[in-house]
């Protein structure tokens, strides 16, 4: 199968979403190409380098005979009641196609956002993404809307492919509203000898966030993944993953560090080793901050080879008085003292993203944290 | 330089009838105890003496509880006063066993006590360099440790001096750094104030004597001051006969 060409701009953005997207790592230019979706419409899909495309999925699969096989391949639309709700009720789904060229290195990321700009919007989103053999490339994506939007709906399908010997560093910033409630389903095949770096933020308030993912990885694949959540007053957040080491030699390694600032958060995690000499670690850390919220965390290891090697670590509490006292005892008050704590408890691995966008989303995150907290 | 003969400057630290109690066991007895600026006390005893107990309820840590007497910052009492203030009014101490800040940097700390332009000396000082976008005691070693414990103290030059076994565990080299650190620390004019700083180290080896000009030693024996007097001395008969109060 073969995509072709840069894509030319179709722009509709104007400034007012430029700067609201800014705010999740969106910038003009220094990206190979990108994607945006408004509401339930695509408003832009681009590329400047010949290697990467994003299209809409409309025209892709109109485009592109082999992507219909692609489609719901990874995920049955009769999977669960929401997928099948969703799938049923729009039959012109909105979303974007991304392409990687076989063995192209893609320096500058691709950037991909969704917004929901108007009050009680329902969107629904499918995305397919494809990296093929040997090909580099950097994703940022995100999510955010105007302040003036509080309720909405979200819900997104990925698909993602990621090919043989590929190498893909991925880094998703979510805002959405106040009284919003998202759920995304994404599930990742990672081939054989690829690499996947997977970065996820969420941060702001929202009332009900929902995400289940599935990984697959093949022979001597590498998944890594790193999570920031915060869950402010009146936010649920509810998190399933499995990641399937069904591939010899498949190495996974999770960390999500979570922090229930007056909301709830659920993180169930299951490691499955499917496979000889596969190795996984799971680490899950949750910091429980005042009375209100709690923090529910499940972390599940399923060994199905006797020679696959899964180990977990799960801890959640309160900051502790030792750690406390500590930063009090150089003179800073209380407040500003856990403040502190629970940044570094949130500080992002840097290594882990992509280094054209890791200051920006360094940045971002810890103005954002400041915010949350 | 820190001045090796026993000077007589304003009370800094005054400690009187103080008993502590962690949980339900009281672990010091109705301790007196005063510091004047310019001077370095030592505290010597056995593990679980009440060394660092001291110290810690001096400092304001938890769990330390004050059940009777009083502890006077400068004449004035730190009853109901919390550990920042303790510090804001002029502690500083370094901890013998520090607890790991994961994802806080060095640089971090400095900024947030808006004091970044003294870590730079600081770390030069305690051969520390580099170590700006380490998180705090993450991975150190327990020599770096122990200088960063010493470094942290020059991001605010604290006029009383807590060390809670600074020299702990660290090789000949660098307990002459945290020394000569120390020795800065106690420099007058090393604070803001006109007084020259004051210092309580714990020691359970005395070798610090060998770096610093301690004036006056003091000995705990199971949570009550036994004995306090010339420094050297009382290292030079603990050395002798054990941690025993001398006749």
């Amino acid at each position: 199968m073969t995509a072709t060409a840069a894509t030319p701009s179709t722009s509709h953005l104007d400034e007012t979403q430029k700067a609201l997207l800014a705010n999740v790592g969106f910038i003009d230019d220094g990206r190979s190409a990108t994607g945006v979706l408004v509401d339930q419409r695509v408003a832009e899909t681009s590329s400047v380098h010949p290697d990467v495309e994003v299209l809409p999925i409309k025209d892709a699969l109109l485009r592109y005979d082999w992507l219909q096989d692609l489609m719901f391949r990874l995920i049955d639309p009769d999977e669960n009641e929401a997928v099948r709700q969703a799938t049923e009720l729009v039959d012109d789904p909105v979303g974007c196609f991304v392409y990687v060229k076989e063995g192209a290195q893609i320096e500058e990321p691709i950037q991909l956002f969704s917004v929901i700009e108007t009050p009680q919007a329902r969107q629904f989103t499918h995305n397919i993404t494809v990296i093929e053999s040997g090909a580099s490339v950097d994703i940022v994506s995100g999510a955010a809307v105007p302040e003036r939007v509080h309720a909405g709906h979200h819900l997104s399908l990925d698909e993602c492919y990621v090919r043989e010997g590929a190498s893909v560093r991925m880094v998703s910033i979510e805002r959405w509203g106040q009284r919003m409630e998202s759920e995304s389903w994404s599930r990742t095949r990672i081939g054989a000898g690829a690499t996947v770096s997977n970065t996820t933020i969420q941060l702001a308030r929202i009332a009900r966030q929902r995400s289940n993912s599935i990984t697959w990885l093949a022979e001597g694949a590498r998944n890594n993944e790193q999570m920031i959540t915060v869950a402010p007053p009146d936010t649920v957040r509810e998190a399933d993953s499995e990641i399937i080491l069904e591939g010899a030699g498949a190495v996974s390694e999770t960390t999500a560090r979570m922090v229930a600032a007056g909301g709830v958060i659920v993180n169930r995690s299951t490691l499955v080793g499917a496979a000889p000499e596969t190795t996984g670690f799971l680490g899950c850390d949750g910091l429980k901050l005042g009375d209100v919220g709690e923090i529910t965390s499940v972390p599940a290891l399923r060994a199905l080879d006797d020679d696959a090697q899964l180990s977990h670590e799960a801890s959640v509490g309160k900051i502790g008085a030792e750690k406390l006292d500590y930063v009090m005892a150089t003179g800073l008050d209380e407040e500003a003292a856990r403040d502190l704590i629970v940044q570094g408890f949130l500080e992002l691995d840097e290594q882990a993203l992509p280094p054209s966008v890791a200051k920006a989303v360094t940045d971002t995150v810890r103005a954002a944290k400041s915010g949350s907290l | 330089m820190f001045s090796e003969t026993t000077p007589s400057g304003s009370v800094v630290l005054e400690l009187v009838g103080v008993s502590v109690e962690v949980g339900d066991v009281e672990v010091l007895h109705e301790v007196d105890l005063t510091i004047r600026s310019g001077e370095l006390h030592v505290l010597f005893g056995r593990n679980g003496s009440g060394k660092s107990s001291l110290l810690a309820a001096v400092m304001g840590l938890h769990p330390y509880r004050i059940t009777s007497g009083q502890i006077r910052l400068f004449g004035e009492s730190l009853e109901d006063v919390t550990v920042s203030e303790r510090a804001r009014r002029g502690i500083g101490m370094a901890f013998q066993d520090p607890p790991e800040l994961e994802g806080v940097s060095v640089d971090a700390l400095a900024n947030a006590l808006e004091a970044s332009d003294r870590l730079s000396d600081a770390e030069t000082a305690l051969h520390l360099d580099g170590f700006r976008d380490r998180p705090v005691n993450v991975g150190f070693s327990g020599g770096e440790k122990k200088r960063w414990e010493i470094c942290k103290l020059f991001l605010r030059r604290p006029s009383l001096l807590l060390l809670d076994e600074p020299e702990g565990g660290v090789d000949l080299e660098h307990a002459a750094v945290i020394g000569d650190a120390i020795a800065l620390l106690l420099e007058p004019g090393a604070t803001e104030l006109d007084a020259a700083p004051a210092g309580l180290v714990v020691s359970h080896t005395g070798s610090i004597l060998d770096r610093l000009p301690a004036h006056i030693g003091h000995l705990l024996v199971d949570g009550r001051l036994v004995h306090s007097g010339d420094a050297g001395e009382l290292f030079d008969h603990i050395r002798r006969g054990g941690y025993r109060a001398p006749a």
